[in-house]
């Protein structure tokens, strides 16, 4: 049992993670808006790292944290079960920035020039905010990754971190056995940190 | 290498506290450092949860959400200026929109295709919504739209004169 379960009975405002998502939920299917922009306010942080973990541009992963919670919006009552919200969350969003892609590119395999253009496209949009030489060096290093190791790469930040621990495997969901990827993937990451100069 | 590979799954009660996931432990300190980085150098825009928030604000839950058109040769640029072109598509439909400044706010030149007299909202934050209907030759156009949080909503007429269905669009700053 989670914490989050102290009482069926209490309010929305009173409760945390399962408990908390499903009784929003529940509240806005009555029509409570402020249960829904208590989601949309606890939740949309998880869906921009999912979406932009799908290798979308800023503003690109700007329209479909949007279109996911209008797409629930329209989908209140089709969501089975509202204790499974974000991974529902996780799913569309997946979904819509595999649509939005459409055939403008593949998410993998990708070639190395791809990749090439996608730093350049994607660049490093709030690198003037790196002030210590480490944050830069480390987010070169995290760009030069291919697409599905950033991703993996960040659902694993995310899945560890505790505002999240609750969704952890849903994070974790899109792969079966990524331990050998990831470990490749932090790998990689040492080898360009070293290369850019900084230390692993 | 990274041998000592666990399985991530973890119960909901969290038994590990944050970014305790069974790797080696240099690996977990990179993680660390790179979550904390994820949110210095890429967080989710400030102002995306009012947005978010005002897109759903719509009247009515039977709708399609249409997708900005965003140039890739536009986008990602920093410190970009509005945009004098907006673009968003719902399966066969297009509309175009050029926006040009008037009074305070900007004129709307847009255009639906495939054309017919639908009916469009321009809604924007803190203010009234602006309609019009479009020609059949799917051409409208609105004076005056303030600046702000918008959102565009296309009540799509069926040749009989009725309501079909409706489209909206992810809310933007213009």
């Amino acid at each position: 049992m989670s914490d989050g379960e102290a009482s069926d009975d209490a309010p929305w405002w009173e409760l945390k993670d399962y408990a908390r998502h499903a009784a929003c939920l529940i509240a806005a299917r009555g029509g409570d808006k402020e249960a829904l922009n208590a989601l949309v306010v606890d939740l949309s942080p998880l869906v921009w790292h999912v979406a932009r973990g799908q290798g979308l541009e800023r503003t690109i992963a700007e329209d479909v944290v949007q279109t996911v919670w209008m797409t629930l919006l329209r989908n209140l009552n089709a969501v089975a079960e509202p204790r499974a919200l974000a991974r529902w969350l996780i799913i569309t969003t997946r979904r819509e920035a595999s649509r939005v892609r459409g055939g403008r590119d593949r998410i993998e395999p990708l070639a190395d020039e791809t990749i090439e253009k996608l730093r350049s496209e994607d660049g490093l949009p709030e690198e003037e905010t790196l002030r210590s030489d480490r944050d830069r060096v480390l987010w070169q290093a995290f760009n030069r990754l291919n697409r599905k190791c950033q991703e993996l790469l960040r659902l694993t930040v995310l899945a560890g971190r505790a505002e999240y621990d609750h969704v952890a495997e849903q994070l974790m969901m899109p792969r079966g056995s990524i331990g050998p990827t990831r470990g490749r993937c932090i790998n990689t990451l040492r080898g360009f940190l070293s290369e850019e100069g900084g230390m692993s | 290498m990274n041998p000592t590979e666990r399985p991530p799954g973890r119960g909901p009660a969290g038994e590990e506290s944050a970014m305790k996931l069974g790797l080696p432990t240099e690996d977990e300190r990179l993680l660390a450092e790179l979550s904390a980085l994820l949110d210095l150098a890429d967080p989710m825009p400030d102002d995306l949860t009012v947005r978010t928030r005002f897109a759903l604000e719509l009247e009515g839950l039977d709708f399609e959400v249409a997708t900005w058109k965003r140039d890739h040769e536009l986008v990602g640029v920093r410190g970009t200026t509005a945009p004098n072109t907006i673009t968003f598509t719902v399966g066969d439909l297009t509309v175009m929109v050029s926006l040009a400044p008037a009074g305070n706010g900007n004129r709307f030149d847009g255009w639906l295709v495939p054309g017919g007299p639908h009916a469009i909202e321009v809604r924007v934050q803190g203010e009234d919504s602006r309609t019009t209907n479009a020609d059949e030759g799917g051409r409208f156009a609105l004076e005056d739209v303030p600046k702000g949080i918008t959102q565009i909503v296309v009540h799509l007429v069926e040749q009989s004169g009725q309501r079909a269905r409706t489209v909206v669009t992810p809310s933007i700053m213009l």
